[in-house]
């Protein structure tokens, strides 16, 4: 419907000061239309279902028949439960064993992906983004065989530098860690090429002037490097903390939440609600892992605007 | 002296890298050559691998049990339509946040950011009664319409189409540009490469998406790849009961093996573009 | 003036699906529950299932199944089915029955006219299921009591009855003989904790006893034992009569076959599992008919030295086997043609043509489907077996076993709607009793209040 106006750029001066009043009002209604089948969608696939839920979680509902009205019991009833708190308290774990690991790892696979000397890095940068797309229900199975106690693969070469067994799936003070490996190794090679992604955004003057002053390697790292990326890799740990925070599908496919729920992650926890139709108290959950989470990503959005 | 060191540090680098690449490949690797060993041996023996008992057994079987073919049709049907509409309504909500100024346009951005937040199965049951409500349980709206445009897609597509010159949409806008002709002329040919990136990552979103569908593809007829997938999986812990989980395992094996080889094309052939588009997209350092 | 036109125009557009999307949403806002204080009862004859009645039936069903196995077992009885019911067409679909089947009931879109389900399962689908009774009527006197006992809920049967699942114990004969140990003389579980001290002390190192790690299968097979005494979870009301002497007694022995060192813990036919299965440390295997499976397929190394005798008894006299898991096909009343797919089911289980095609040779059980057996009695008979004698077990004529323990499994009781739910409780303090921290008796105690806390009082 343009065509005509921008290839014809004699005619631009009597046309644009023709419309003055078009223009603008046009640029006025125009981000209404651009934003409004996103916040269609958003209303009727976010909003709705939110309000529904909230209505729900003031009910004892199991699915078919009528719903009675509980008032705020299914919260206080999760509020005084041990277990509501502990599958927030597993969360937490989850994400104090995997972020540290996974930036500190990242970074310095990202640093050495950076550096034009390393060969290869083509290939390292699908080798390690492999894991990403593979399918999580196999992943769980392979990490079943793999770690088993006795006869699995890890065991078996623990053994062999003279380390003793571990009871990697079996035993609750392991099993968090083991769950956190399958995610360290799903998502890191994610998270490298987003630091990269900073990490090329570095002006290599930057570089050069220190080299000259005669900086290490590792210095220029501390002092430079990491200072610059500081954005991407705050980026990078909101990115990741949100995902924990959802994470159902592993332990759901590997562990079933065990042994002793030590893996039963807040999503998994209130997926357990809606398997066994508890629809109201599933509800209630929901709603107060919302808050949790608004709070949680408020706090967030604030440092990244502090970093400005 | 320089130079030995050199040397010295790449060396280390790349022994580094290999051992990192042999571990992130290794269970992939497994998987794959597992898949085409006699099924009780991957579960009596899952270290072992012996060329001369290679066998298609897993594969058929998986073929004949469940509709794996239909999976993928159903899955590619899904990919085009709904990462054609994220793909293109995404950027278009975020040039409308990112371009423009009009009246509760935080508040609105900031509901989109707290939906980035919330784990998915919050809505999984509202959603299923919704769908119930609009007759869609098992249609490919259903597949399709929630989820669609993404609130991450829109925060990254804001974040690069911000950097986007003001100067360069004024200067169409005087040249009699449309307001929508701008988007289309001008501000996606300048976001191509992070598009891409964009392109590639929702590619593998909805191509490994698992919750809803499970939940809302309950006929044959709707599964994904992934509910036939997860069908697989799901039916190991139930087998156990039913004895014969090393076939089911096979199964699953073979099937995810299948699985992977298309994301894993797509993804060999359009790395650089994703590679670059995250480059192209990314926050600033 | 033509672009505000299209201008306009679009905005148009957008105002148009503006209300559209208003409209529906408030629409929506009239879905969901009626919330009410009130309790409304459905008329229990709307829910019993009538059976066809033209001389022969048509109609399209859909059938849901697990895949794997028995799928395929299903899969090929349809053709016999088909030469009895020509007009009938199956569709046959492999799910996943765990995840589907509730939200298929819950949104009432295109559900499955029959589905395989676990006996544990039946109670809590109840309320969206064909009350069976009816059309079970002529066959009940002939169906194994603990299988009607499980699928009866307040006066209604809910499920066909699929298979028995009796308790044997799976024992290495060749190494138990090799170690002087006379593994037939066993009768009471003091006679198998004595048997398991001597082959340890005729083979160092051995862990006799399989002791169950996963939480979920330790308390199915606590429940076999317990079905073994007459007793469940859950009575006839649902009650909750975990604390009783009963109880007490199996978690008892368990406890000791861990204190003394004479149990392998280890999840059923994990890696750790099978290593000692095979290289003769762990001989005694008290499970359900399923564990045949084991020695057919994954021990190569001991195949044929396995064999099954009935479970030792608690005590002397007392019954000498309990159920454990089983099957059931359900009918749910919002399929289209429930009574259809009872004529599928009546004739799987209950006509001489679909149990011999179930259990009997086929394309996927060469020597026929031996890890369970009939729940319907006159299929079940010790002298017709359907699958003949197993390899595996020595040549052992495993039918005539399994049929004669089955007959010895007391009266069950419906599994209540909680019972996977009361694994986290129960099922989790077995394992942490077989940990050494807690007693037989706290964990009678403490599953007992967290089960009736967080189950039984929220139903």
């Amino acid at each position: 419907m343009t065509t005509a106006v921008a290839t014809r750029p004699a005619g631009r001066v009597s046309p644009s000061r023709r419309r003055p009043h078009t223009a603008s009002s046009r640029r006025r209604l125009a981000p209404y239309a651009f934003v409004f089948p996103f916040v269609a969608l958003f209303v009727a696939f976010s909003v709705y279902p939110m309000l529904f839920t909230l209505q729900l979680s003031f009910t004892d509902w199991r699915g078919s028949g009528a719903a009675h009205w509980v008032g705020l019991g299914n919260y206080t009833y999760l509020l005084q439960n041990p277990a509501f708190w502990s599958s927030l308290g597993n969360s937490a774990a989850m994400w104090a064993l995997i972020v540290p690991v996974q930036m500190v790892l990242a970074l310095a696979i990202a640093v050495l992906l950076d550096n034009a000397k390393t060969r290869m890095r083509s290939f390292y940068r699908v080798a390690f983004l492999v894991p990403f797309v593979t399918p999580l229900v196999a992943v769980a199975q392979i990490w079943v065989v793999v770690f088993d106690q006795k006869y699995g693969a890890v065991n078996s070469v623990l053994n062999a530098v003279g380390l003793p067994d571990v009871g990697w799936l079996v035993t609750s003070q392991w099993a968090k860690p083991t769950l956190a490996l399958l995610f360290l190794w799903k998502t890191t090679g994610f998270i490298v090429i987003i630091l990269l992604s900073g990490l090329q955004a570095i002006d290599p003057a930057v570089y050069e002037a220190s080299s000259i002053d005669g900086a290490s390697r590792l210095r220029q790292l501390r002092s430079m490097t990491i200072p610059l990326v500081r954005r991407t890799l705050l980026f990078s740990v909101v990115l990741q903390t949100l995902a924990i925070f959802q994470m159902f599908a592993e332990p759901f496919v590997v562990t079933q939440g065990g042994p002793y729920s030590s893996t039963t992650t807040a999503g998994l926890y209130l997926y357990n609600h809606i398997t066994r139709a508890d629809l109201g108290t599933g509800a209630a959950n929901s709603f107060l892992l919302v808050i949790i989470v608004t709070v949680l990503s408020l706090g967030f959005v604030r440092l990244l605007r502090s970093e400005d | 002296m320089t130079r030995t060191r050199l040397t010295l540090t790449s060396v280390v680098t790349q022994v580094f890298l290999v051992l990192l690449t042999l571990l992130f490949l290794a269970p992939v690797v497994w998987a794959f050559l597992s898949a085409f060993k006699p099924a009780n041996q991957i579960i009596s023996d899952p270290l072992g691998f012996d060329p001369s008992q290679i066998t298609l057994d897993n594969f058929e079987r998986m073929f004949q049990d469940v509709p794996i073919v239909r999976g993928f049709v159903n899955t590619g049907i899904v990919l085009v339509l709904k990462g054609g509409l994220t793909l293109f309504f995404a950027p278009l909500a975020a040039y409308g946040f990112a371009k423009y100024e009009f009246p509760f346009k935080d508040l609105l951005f900031g509901t989109v950011l707290i939906t980035l937040m919330l784990p998915t199965i919050v809505l999984i049951i509202p959603l299923l009664l919704e769908m119930k409500e609009l007759g869609w349980v098992n249609t490919y709206q259903a597949l399709i319409l929630p989820g669609a445009i993404d609130a991450f897609a829109i925060f990254w597509m804001r974040q690069v189409i911000a950097a986007v010159p003001d100067e360069l949409l004024d200067a169409a806008r005087v040249d009699g540009c449309s307001e929508f002709g701008i988007f289309a002329r001008i501000v996606l040919p300048v976001i191509k490469p992070a598009l891409a990136g964009l392109a590639v990552l929702t590619v593998m979103n909805i191509y490994n998406d698992f919750v809803w569908p499970v939940v809302i593809a309950s006929s044959e007829r709707m599964s994904t790849l992934q509910v036939v997938l997860s069908s697989l999986a799901q039916n190991i812990t139930g087998n156990r009961i039913g004895a014969d989980y090393a076939t089911v395992t096979g199964e699953l094996l073979a099937a995810a093996s299948i699985a992977l080889v298309p994301l894993l094309l797509i993804f060999i052939v359009l790395q650089k573009h994703f590679i670059n588009g995250i480059l192209a997209g990314s926050v600033k350092g | 003036m033509h672009q505000l036109h299209t201008g306009s125009r679009r905005s148009h557009r957008a105002a148009a699906m503006l209300v559209g999307t208003v409209l529906a949403t408030s629409a929506l806002a009239a879905c969901g529950p009626s919330i009410t204080t009130g309790d409304a009862t459905p008329s229990a004859d709307a829910d019993v299932l009538v059976a066809p009645t033209a001389e022969s039936p048509s109609g399209e069903i859909t059938i849901w199944d697990r895949s794997g196995d028995l799928f395929n077992v299903f899969d090929s009885v349809i053709a016999d089915f088909n030469a009895k019911y020509p007009d009938i067409t199956v569709h046959h679909e492999a799910i996943d029955i765990d995840a589907k089947l509730q939200n298929t009931l819950i949104t009432g879109t295109d559900v499955p006219d029959g589905v395989f389900l676990d006996d544990a399962k039946v109670a809590g689908f109840s309320e969206y299921l064909w009350n069976l009774d009816g059309v079970l009527e002529p066959y009940l006197g002939d169906i194994s009591e603990q299988k009607v006992g499980v699928n009866s809920l307040d006066g209604g049967i809910y499920g066909v009855p699929f298979d028995s699942d009796p308790g044997l114990l799976y024992y290495n004969a060749t190494a138990l003989e090799a170690a002087g140990v006379d593994a037939t003389a066993i009768e009471t579980y003091d006679d198998l904790l004595e048997a398991a001290r001597q082959y340890q002390a005729a083979v160092p190192g051995a862990q006799p006893i399989h002791l169950e790690q996963s939480p979920f299968l330790g308390q199915l097979q606590l429940e076999m034992y317990a079905s073994q005494l007459g007793t469940s979870l859950a009575d006839d009301n649902g009650e909750l009569r975990l604390d009783s002497p009963e109880y007490e007694q199996i978690l008892t022995w368990l406890d000791t076959v861990q204190k003394e060192g004479l149990g392998t813990r280890a999840e059923y036919l994990s890696p750790s599992d099978i290593a000692p299965l095979e290289s003769g440390q762990q001989v005694f295997y008290p499970w359900a008919i399923w564990f045949s499976f084991a020695p057919q397929q994954l021990l190569p190394e001991t195949t044929g030295d396995w064999k099954a005798m009935p479970l030792p008894a608690w005590e002397d006299g007392g019954a000498r086997s309990g159920a454990m898991g089983g099957s059931s096909f359900v009918l749910p009343k919002q399929g289209e043609n429930s009574d259809l797919a009872w004529l599928f089911y009546e004739f799987l289980m209950f006509d001489e043509a679909g149990y011999t095609a179930v259990w009997g040779p086929n394309d996927v059980y060469p020597d026929g489907l031996n890890t369970s057996i009939p729940s319907f009695v006159p299929a079940a008979d010790p002298a017709k077996p359907l699958f003949g004698p197993v390899e595996a077990l020595g040549g052992q004529d495993l039918w005539a076993t399994a049929t004669e323990a089955s007959t010895e499994i007391p009266v069950g009781t419906p599994i209540p709607t909680w019972w996977t739910g009361a694994v986290d409780y129960l099922g989790n303090n077995i394992q942490r009793m077989l940990d050494g921290q807690l007693t037989p008796a706290e964990v009678i105690d403490q599953s007992t209040q967290d089960i009736q806390a967080n189950l039984v009082d929220r139903q």
